[in-house]
């Protein structure tokens, strides 16, 4: 960790002087540490090379701090991965920007969506990346990487682990419909700095949806993160465990709460999943329960916030700096609820935060592949999921 | 509600329907669910109910045995699952009772198996109330269990003939309107359809009753489109409304001679006067449609029963003239009658403003389209088969069918029951193959015709085939 840590500051320091400079020089170099950090993302992170170790990870993720999640970057790499396409799968990833479409996201695996049941739901949009070559991966992760953070284990790392995740499940009794084939990657609308369109990622257990309009990241939510395995495995050399931070940090918060915040905090009713899951969209509840943040000491506050920051910090540097401190500005007026073992360990636990605009949810549940309890959990934003469309 | 839908689709998979659906992938997990599986009778409910064991003790602090249950834990769950469970209709409370609790261990599609608690309960409206409406209130589990779902399911109709499940219940709960098709059918099962799922609403913390009523409209909705439809197939199954019009046309190819139907009338003055008979009745209905439909009190029993007369009154006219050449007169005025029938079936929605403006429209429309239906049908081959002498013979015969059957009807809808106005009721049924047979006949008469004065017949507006 603490080597991970001087390296990510490392890392970011350059970024700092990078963008101060503000010359073609800057922008070789750039290139240069983007280009480096994703040949050690797609070693580390491929499953095939004994090169994946977890430092060399750490240095990958560090290093694509460099992309800035500025509109035009992700624009000029939407563009990137797109051309590494044929028509066919070109056809597949431009979808209407559409509500229906924004609202097509699972926690489930797609063929479940799809498995001829009646009524079967309605499957994700977008092109399969079972479709995809080497190149193509390749360049799709580049375009990850730029609308996501970039410390270990959150980001762009941890969609990586998401991937491997899903591979292991596969492997482990989950079948063909699991693995990293079985993600979905679309643009609703044509990338543009002029205008909007959405970027929309998924697969089992994971959902991205950043909104882009008029250049500006308009809406970073919903974004679902569920895994099984919870459990730390190891997936051709790599360590994964995308989550336990995100149970870690809510076992931490509400572990420092005393008796009296327990009991106002704790939720009279029991939690078998989070309450605005999928196709549940604007329906936050009217009254907000739990104890509210302003009854927190400021050690307890920096822990709800760290909290939020493993949600909000899973997208760039820039744009989770702008929400989080949106989120700290209404810190007081946000509340947090529990039910079930405030550890976070075991089926039935379940955690809420609710503020005026953060909504996080996570959830514990029965394993369905493996045994033992996997999460579920959502980030959304009251007023900007898919950056405001409603309809 | 996408998640919703789907594991609502899965709970009707798991109710039976399986078996015709293409295969589960064989690692499909779901969470889980309540399901409530109705069989409806002529005068009460049953509903089967199968609880997550799990969410049943955590909801209910009951603890579940592996085994078979103890007479005072079966009690207990019964004595649960009644608190939370309420039937009512227009806020009148049913009889609800639930017994034969039992342990079981079961798989819905992708679960695998769980251990779940099953139980029986009856569920027996008041005396005078139909069992095919009401509202199910239902929250044992979700009280506690807020993320839980509880999908109510029809496995059974006695009203079902078996042959379909297209009557789709229009159901509505938390708000917001589900419904939902469901055509698998496994051999020797009656279709099991989804009825809806009680959920909580997010927004206020509450779990809304799931309105069911087994009776309404295809498409599960009203509104124009779905009124439309009802309308045509108010005249398609309408058999009375049928037989009114047709037996009223049935002399207007013909000329009236005194007391008797004579020669045939040239084709443009019979398609006149068809037109003009068609168009008066459907004004007059429409405007009775409108009024009643707007609040105009409809006494029921009165307007079948006058209904009766006007088609007795069409088949005797059809017979020998009453009112040669006022058809139409006769027909709009009849037409009141009917109109008044139609608004019957709006009144009871209830409903009001635009809405009750556009079904009011689109019932309408629904009944012309499906009368202009019936008439471009059965007017053809009449006025084929008028110029031939066998009409008179197929004239009289119709026309004293009708009468019997319109007979039957009056003396039904005055309080008199008898086997003639039940025949009559399923003559409907019928009318497809009275239609191809008059075509069959006309057909054959229009070729031996040809066959015999070949030039004539084409000249068409001569009578050129005998007549009486």
């Amino acid at each position: 960790m603490s080597r991970f840590t001087e390296l990510s500051c490392m890392f970011s320091h350059m970024k700092k002087h990078i963008e101060v400079d503000g010359d073609g020089r800057s922008a070789m170099l750039r290139a240069l540490a983007c280009t480096a950090g994703f040949a050690m993302v797609l070693t580390g992170c491929s499953g095939t090379g004994d090169a994946g170790s977890s430092e060399t990870d750490t240095g990958s993720s560090a290093a694509s701090t460099t992309s800035s999640g500025d509109s035009s970057d992700v624009v000029a790499l939407a563009e990137a991965f797109a051309a590494t396409l044929d028509d066919d799968q070109i056809a597949e990833l431009n979808q209407d920007y559409t509500f229906e479409n924004a609202a097509a996201w699972s926690n489930f695996p797609q063929a479940l969506l799809t498995g001829g049941g009646p009524g079967g739901g309605t499957a994700r949009v977008g092109l399969a990346t079972s479709t995809l070559s080497d190149e193509q991966w390749t360049a799709l992760e580049e375009l990850l990487a730029g609308v996501t953070g970039a410390e270990e284990n959150e980001g762009f790392d941890e969609i990586m682990q998401h991937l491997e995740a899903d591979d292991y499940l596969a492997d482990n009794g989950g079948g063909d419909d699991y693995g990293r084939g079985n993600f979905y990657i679309a643009f609703l609308g044509e990338p543009t700095d002029d205008g909007t369109w959405e970027l929309q990622f998924g697969g089992h257990h994971l959902a991205l949806a950043n909104t882009y309009t008029d250049g500006e990241l308009a809406g970073a939510t919903p974004s679902f993160r569920g895994i099984e395995p919870m459990d730390e495995v190891e997936v051709g050399g790599d360590t994964v465990m995308p989550e336990q931070q995100e149970r870690t940090a809510f076992a931490e918060l509400l572990g420092s709460f005393d008796d009296n915040q327990l009991a106002a905090a704790e939720l009279p009713e029991s939690y078998g999943d989070i309450l605005l899951g999928p196709g549940t969209d604007w329906a936050f509840p009217q009254e907000q329960e739990g104890i509210a943040a302003s009854e927190l000491s400021d050690d307890q506050k920096d822990l709800l916030i760290a909290a939020i920051d493993r949600y909000v910090g899973d997208i760039d540097a820039d744009n989770a700096e702008r929400i989080l401190a949106q989120y700290e500005d209404e810190l007081d007026d946000t509340h947090i609820a529990y039910a079930g073992d405030a550890t976070m360990e075991s089926t039935g636990a379940y955690v809420r935060i609710d503020g005026p605009s953060v909504w996080i949810e996570f959830s514990m549940q029965g394993g369905i592949v493996l045994d033992g309890a996997h999460p579920h959990a959502v980030w959304r934003d009251k007023n900007n999921d898919y950056g405001g469309l409603s309809s | 509600m996408r998640e919703k839908i789907f594991r609502a689709a899965l709970a009707v998979l798991a109710a039976g329907a399986a078996a015709l659906l293409a295969p589960a992938p064989a690692s499909a997990h779901v969470v889980p669910s309540t399901t409530i599986e109705l069989d409806v009778h002529d005068d009460h409910v049953t509903a089967q109910l199968t609880l997550p064991a799990t969410d049943l003790t955590t909801a209910s602090g009951i603890a579940v045995p592996e085994g078979a249950l103890e007479g005072a834990t079966a009690t207990a769950i019964e004595t649960y699952i009644e608190d939370h469970f309420a039937v009512t209709t227009a806020g009148e409370a049913w009889q609800v009772e639930v017994h034969d609790a039992a342990t079981a261990r079961t798989e819905q599609w992708g679960t695998g198996e769980f251990p779940a608690v099953t139980a029986t309960a009856t569920l027996t409206p008041p005396s005078g109330v139909s069992p095919r409406a009401f509202s199910l209130a239902y929250d044992a589990i979700i009280h506690q269990v807020v993320t839980a779902d509880i999908f109510v399911i029809l496995r059974s109709d006695v009203l079902d003939d078996g042959s379909s499940s297209a009557a789709t219940a229009e159901v509505s709960a938390a708000g917001s309107t589900t419904s939902n098709s469901e055509t698998g059918q496994p051999a020797g099962a009656t279709s099991a359809r989804n009825l809806g799922t009680i959920t909580l609403d997010t927004r206020t913390g509450t779990v809304a009753p799931l309105d069911v009523d087994l009776d309404a409209d295809e498409g599960g909705a009203h509104g124009f489109a779905g009124m439309f439809r009802h309308g045509m197939s108010h005249i398609a199954e309408g058999t009375d409304h049928q037989l009114f019009l047709l037996t009223l046309l049935l002399p207007a190819p013909l000329l009236a001679a005194g007391r008797h139907w004579g020669a045939v009338s040239p084709t443009a003055r019979a398609a006149w006067r068809i037109t003009g008979i068609t168009v008066a009745f459907t004004i007059g209905h429409s405007v009775t449609l409108a009024l009643g439909t707007l609040g105009l009190p409809v006494p029921r029993q009165p307007v079948e029963a006058w209904i009766a007369v006007s088609i007795l009154t069409a088949a005797v006219h059809a017979v020998r003239p009453l009112f040669p050449g006022r058809e139409a007169l006769v027909a709009g005025g009849f037409g009141l009658v009917h109109g008044m029938a139609f608004s019957m079936t709006l009144s009871a929605l209830e409903l009001s403003g635009t809405e009750l403006a556009l079904n009011l429209l689109g019932f309408n429309l629904g009944i012309e389209v499906m009368q202009l239906l019936v008439v471009l049908v059965v007017l053809p081959p009449l006025v084929v088969l008028a110029r031939t002498r066998a009409y008179t013979a197929l004239r009289v015969l119709a026309a004293t069918l009708t009468a019997v059957a319109a007979t039957g009807w009056l003396l039904d809808r005055v309080g008199v029951p008898n086997p003639v106005g039940l025949a009559a009721d399923t003559l409907g049924a019928a009318s497809p193959w009275i239609a191809v047979a008059l075509w069959t006949w006309a057909v054959t008469a229009l070729v031996a015709a040809r066959v015999r004065r070949p030039g004539e017949v084409a000249r068409g507006d001569q009578a050129a085939l005998p007549s009486t």
